[in-house]
């Protein structure tokens, strides 16, 4: 699962010569070994062996990165370079970030620790890292030109604090960063309780991961950076369903979900068949008396939120950000609404000049989830997933939470699909429809708060178009 | 020259077998010029052969007419290809066939030249009292005699330049009929391709009409898509009246009408050869066998030896012979020669000879500016050869694939819902307008072609040079 690599020896880095190059070999010799990770799996979570114990998380399609104790310090080496990340089974994009992936690996520590980064700069350009929600002296926060210079290339930059404060955090560059986030640099970071915590229960199965986005034009692979809010693949720690692997659970787990957003926008987290409760924030644990149940967390730009609950429902239960487009994978925004179109005739119009053609859209866009139709290279289909029942018609933010009567305790390997016990599953009505009894619709507009000054001209008729039924003519 | 009548008063007693004997002189003196077989025609014959590989057919008979007519039956029976256009505008072009008749015109005047003038012959016969007067003349015009070697040269050398024009009017059907054939193809699918277009902006259009009914689109989203239909069927119309009006004057070059003008051309354009032609010597290649630089350099030959004509014999053409014989009953014959002589008295003939030498030098100029034209114009016939032929090849090469890639990149992005079918059609009509302007680029390297064959063997009309063409692709693209 890991694959050491000998940074000089430079088989495999995808990083520019000129910055391999000038990193020195003695300088080198005095730092732990980087560890860079060559698969977007979902690693088991890594059982501390040194330093305080703790209950290590799982990142979803990610890795925490070892460390090495030195003279009681935590010694970690993160390498910033630009990485292939596979976002999906069959589509690659060219990302930057940590030690092999976009995001970089998680760095779990224990409240207390004293951490040693150690940041080589395998870019282009100057770099740094910002320690997003740490307590930490002023010149290890990261800022470029306020709390330090930036690392240039080829050079390797130390950063050393306690970790004060237990809770979830991030970290990502403070130089460059609309180029160097929009390009994928950014990591988890959870700090654990030192002991018995009032705030923080413990719990059975801990996940973390990180809400990005990418302008990635279908069949390119590196992302569009100067794109502020129409990005094309939502992401969730650089994949997008059905690329994300599931949150595999034991039936009556305690469940933490951790999720950090460095997108440009929000998004409103789901969880179908529980209710959940935010146990912490960007600012710790959050007190016992301001937490709720929800089925929706609203993640803000920049913010973290943790989310506990107990998975007493089996099944497969979807888990989602609300935002529909963010369900999407690459798809046109500038695309005609077509639902409804009669394209007898016209079809087959088109066809004779573009043989390939085929109608889409006139019943609405599920249709795309039931064509298999080439796409251009290096692209991820659109609502590509399918489940036990067919197309999920989902993309992007969207993975599936697990819960299992016999999965094993530490278990996080895929069960398959959950076996509904008979007459648990919505069925189809066979018996006879009589008519509905419906109300009569009134005709004349509703008055409004507020009678209106001007009024179309005319009484525009609009009537609902119900499907005829198959794809009939064309 | 006026006949000099002689006359003179004589006694009687004619001698004819004298007068036969100087007939007889005269007409050896003069070189018997009579009807060549073939007109001077063969001459032309064998400039289509060699330079063309094509037959003409001088139709001088009503079955000359019917052979021609059912050759030029069997080739526009099938679809007509460059070559057979050619020949069927060789044989059955009627201001060709004109052009011929003027070989026939000529040569009835050389060989008109060629004859000795009629002798005139006078007889008269008078009494006074006993004396009978009888009065017999014969005059001739000596000084055409004398000149008829001369006068029959410049007059075969009329004739070799009747033959060369009459060629000349062979080549430039055939350079004509080529252009007018590859203009007509490429417009007919020119048409082929602008139904296409207006094919994807009509789907639009109706589909646009359909999206505003059922209200996916507003009036300005549907007139928008409407305005592309609108454009596009302009665009066919104008094809269409160029494809009408290019037929039209191949049909004219062809000299078909009737149900004749309804011949069908192939699909295509012939395809471009694998490689353009190498003519590094095309001058010296010109200079050697084009019609108008042989044309010159004769006439300057001609002149040279008619200026020296008019130098050596300043007096030539005033010289007069008459041969004279008077007989009277009365009083032996009396015979002699009666010469008049115009003497070099005030007209020592410089002024003519200076003249001569003007005209001389003149066509010395002409020589020199038909030579210097002639390479000129077979480079620049080259050099647009070579340059058609990467345009055409650049066409079919780069952009015509290049727009097929795009197309089919559309495709697959509009199968990823990522762009919508108006853009698809769209894109379709610019890949149409590429291939449509692909097949312009094979008519224009054709037409270049068959420039560049004229030029190599007489003075080609070329097209003025154009700018490179921005509008086009703009046009084309439509949207
Ligand atoms: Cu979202």
């Amino acid at each position: 699962m890991l694959s050491r690599r000998k940074m000089l020896g430079g088989a495999g880095a995808i990083s520019a010569a000129v910055a391999a190059a000038s990193v020195s070999k003695v300088a080198m010799a005095a730092l732990p070994e980087p560890v860079i990770q060559t698969k977007p799996d979902t690693m088991p979570p890594l059982v501390p062996n040194t330093g305080r114990p703790y209950n290590p998380v799982v990142t979803l399609n990610g890795w925490t990165l070892p460390w090495r104790m030195n003279n009681g310090v935590k010694e970690f080496h993160l390498v910033a370079e630009p990485v292939v990340r596979e976002m999906s089974p069959g589509f690659k994009a060219h990302l930057w970030g940590y030690n092999g992936q976009s995001p970089g690996p998680t760095i779990e520590v224990v409240e207390g620790d004293r951490v040693r980064l150690f940041v080589t700069n395998k870019l282009g350009e100057l770099t740094s890292i910002h320690w997003h929600g740490q307590r930490l002296p002023n010149g290890m926060d990261g800022v470029t030109g306020l709390n330090q210079p930036g690392i240039p290339p080829g050079k390797t930059y130390v950063y050393e604090f306690v970790a004060r404060r237990p809770g979830t955090f991030m970290y990502h560059p403070h130089a460059d960063e609309m180029v160097q986030m929009a390009m994928g640099m950014m990591g988890f970071w959870i700090t654990h309780p030192k002991g018995k915590h009032p705030l923080i229960d413990e719990v059975d199965r801990d996940f973390c991961f990180l809400l990005n986005a990418y302008d990635i034009d279908p069949g390119a692979a590196t992302p569009k950076i100067m794109t502020m809010l129409d990005f094309n693949l939502w992401s969730w720690n650089s994949r997008i369903f059905p690329g994300i692997d599931p949150l595999v659970v034991r039936h009556m787990d305690k469940v933490r979900i951790r999720v950090g957003n460095l997108t440009m926008t929000n998004h409103p987290i789901h969880l179908h068949g529980h209710e959940f409760l935010i146990t912490g924030t960007d600012g710790g644990p959050t007190p016992k008396s301001t937490r709720q149940y929800e089925v929706t967390a609203d993640i803000a730009v920049g913010q973290m939120r943790q989310m506990d609950f107990l998975a007493d429902e089996e099944g497969d239960w979807a888990f989602h950000c609300h935002k529909s487009h963010h369900t999407m994978n690459a798809m046109g925004h500038d695309v005609p609404t077509m639902i409804g179109v009669d394209h007898r005739g016209v079809a087959k119009q088109i066809t004779k000049l573009i043989p390939d053609y085929m109608v889409m859209g006139e019943r609405g866009m599920k249709d795309m989830t039931e064509m298999e139709m080439p796409l251009p290279d290096n692209t991820a289909a659109m609502m590509a997933g399918t489940g036990p029942f067919g197309a999920v018609g989902m993309g992007g933010m969207f993975s599936v939470v697990k819960v299992r009567k016999d999965q094993k305790r530490g278990d996080y390997s895929d069960p398959g699909w959950y076996q509904h016990p008979p007459g648990t599953v919505a069925y189809e009505f066979t018996g006879a429809l009589p008519d509905p009894a419906r109300f009569k619709a009134d005709v004349s507009p509703g008055p409004g708060s507020m009678p209106s000054m001007a009024k179309p001209a005319q009484d525009v008729e609009v009537k609902v178009r119900k499907p005829a039924g198959g794809h009939s003519g064309h | 020259m006026p006949p000099h009548p002689a006359s003179r008063r004589a006694p009687a007693a004619a001698r004819p077998q004298r007068l036969l004997a100087v007939l007889i002189s005269a007409a050896v003196l003069g070189g018997c010029a009579s009807f060549s077989p073939d007109g001077g025609f063969a001459a032309v014959e064998k400039t289509a052969k060699d330079r063309l590989g094509k037959d003409v057919q001088w139709a001088r008979s009503d079955a000359d007419q019917d052979s021609i007519a059912k050759r030029v039956g069997e080739l526009l029976s099938k679809p007509l290809t460059v070559d057979d256009a050619v020949q069927v505008a060789l044989l059955n072009n009627r201001g060709l066939q004109a052009d011929f008749q003027d070989l026939g015109v000529t040569e009835a005047e050389v060989v008109q030249a060629g004859r000795l003038p009629n002798p005139g012959f006078s007889f008269g016969r008078s009494s006074r009292g006993d004396e009978r007067e009888i009065e017999r003349g014969l005059h001739f015009n000596l000084a055409r005699l004398v000149a008829m070697p001369l006068i029959g040269r410049m007059e075969a050398r009329r004739f070799e330049q009747v033959k060369g024009r009459v060629a000349m009017s062979v080549l430039s059907l055939a350079a004509d009929t080529r252009k007018a054939y590859f203009t007509a193809l490429a417009a007919e699918e020119t048409v082929r391709y602008m139904r296409q277009v207006k094919q994807a902006a009509d789907a639009s259009a109706e589909l646009a009409r359909r999206m505003e009914q059922v209200g996916n689109f507003n009036k300005l989203q549907r007139a928008r898509e409407q305005s592309f239909y609108a454009n596009a069927a302009l665009q066919l119309a104008r094809a269409e009246q160029a494809q009408r009006s290019t037929r039209e004057r191949l049909v004219r070059l062809l000299g078909v009408w009737g149900t004749q003008t309804a011949f069908a051309l192939p699909e295509r354009l012939p395809d471009l050869p694998p490689s353009p032609l190498e003519l590094p010597d095309v001058e010296q290649v010109a200079l050697a066998q084009r019609l108008d630089v042989q044309g010159a350099k004769q006439a300057a030959e001609q002149t040279a030896s008619n200026l020296g004509l008019t130098r050596t014999t300043r007096f030539v053409n005033v010289l007069e012979l008459g041969v004279m014989r008077n007989s009277s009953n009365e009083e032996p014959t009396q015979r002699g020669w009666e010469i008049g002589l115009e003497l070099p008295l005030f007209d020592w003939g410089g002024a003519r000879a200076a003249r001569a030498e003007a005209v001389y030098m003149q066509t010395l100029h002409r020589a020199a500016e038909t030579a210097i034209n002639a390479r000129s114009e077979v480079r620049e016939a080259y050099t647009g050869y070579r340059s058609a032929y990467d345009i055409a090849r650049h066409h079919r090469d780069e952009v015509v694939p290049l727009n097929q890639r795009i197309a089919e990149e559309n495709v697959l992005r509009y199968n990823g819902m990522l762009i919508g079918v108006f853009e698809l059609l769209a894109d379709a009509r610019t890949q149409i307008a590429s291939v449509n302007a692909s097949i312009e680029a094979l008519r224009d390297f054709w037409i270049a072609q068959a420039d560049l064959d004229m030029a190599l063997i007489g003075k080609p009309s070329l097209a003025a040079a154009a700018g490179p063409a921005m509008a086009a692709e703009a046009a084309g693209a439509g949207h």
